[in-house]
C-alpha cells in the first residue's frame, strides 16, 4: 500500500513534470520543469523502492543513482541556462 | 503485472511531450527536453529493475544518470559554440 501511493505520486508528479517542459513557451521556464523532476519526483520512487529493497546492493544503487541525478543535474541546467542566454544575446560580451 | 511495472509503463508516456518538444522546437529548447529524457530514463531503469527483481539492473541505472549528465553537458557545450 506504501509502495503504491509512493510510486503513484511519484509517477504523477514526474509526467507534470515532462507536460511543463512541454507547455511552457521559454527556455527558462522549462529549465524549471527539468530541475523538478530530479527532486520530489524521484525521491518519491526511491523510497519506493527502499520500502521492498531496504539498504541490500540494489537498495543501494538506488540511492546512488537518484543522489547522483539530484546533486550533478544543477550543473547541467546552470550550463544549459548559460548557453540559452549566450544563444539569445542576453550575456555580457567577455572583455 | 506488478506497481513497479506499471509505474515504469506509465513513465514511458513522459517520452512523447518530451519528443514534441525536440522536434517542434528550438535546439536549445531541444537540449533542455534530452535532459529531461534522461532524468527519465533513470527512474524508468530503477522502476523496471525492481519491477524484475533483477538487482544487477540496479546499475544500470546509476551508469545511465552519469552518461545523461555528461552527454547534456557536451551537448551545452557544443551548442554554445555552435549556435
Amino acid at each position: 500500500m506504501v509502495v503504491d501511493v509512493l510510486l503513484g505520486l511519484g509517477v504523477a508528479l514526474e509526467l507534470l513534470c515532462c507536460l511543463g517542459v512541454l507547455v511552457m513557451r521559454t527556455t527558462y521556464d522549462r529549465l524549471h520543469y527539468v530541475a523538478a523532476g530530479t527532486t520530489v519526483p524521484a525521491f518519491l520512487i526511491l523510497a519506493a523502492v527502499l520500502v521492498r529493497e531496504h539498504l541490500s546492493s540494489g537498495g543501494l544503487d538506488a540511492i546512488a543513482a537518484v543522489g547522483l541525478a539530484f546533486l550533478l543535474n544543477p550543473v547541467l541546467v546552470i550550463a544549459t541556462a548559460r548557453v540559452a542566454r549566450r544563444i539569445d544575446g542576453l550575456e555580457a560580451p567577455k572583455a | 503485472m506488478n506497481a513497479f511495472e506499471i509505474a515504469a509503463t506509465a513513465l514511458l508516456f513522459g517520452f512523447v511531450p518530451l519528443g514534441v518538444v525536440a522536434v517542434r522546437t528550438r535546439t536549445i529548447d531541444g537540449l533542455v527536453a534530452l535532459e529531461a529524457a534522461g532524468v527519465l530514463t533513470v527512474l524508468v531503469l530503477l522502476c523496471f529493475a525492481e519491477g524484475f527483481h533483477r538487482s544487477f539492473e540496479f546499475g544500470v541505472a546509476v551508469v545511465a544518470a552519469v552518461m545523461s549528465w555528461a552527454s547534456g553537458l557536451l551537448f551545452a557545450r557544443f551548442l554554445g559554440r555552435w549556435l
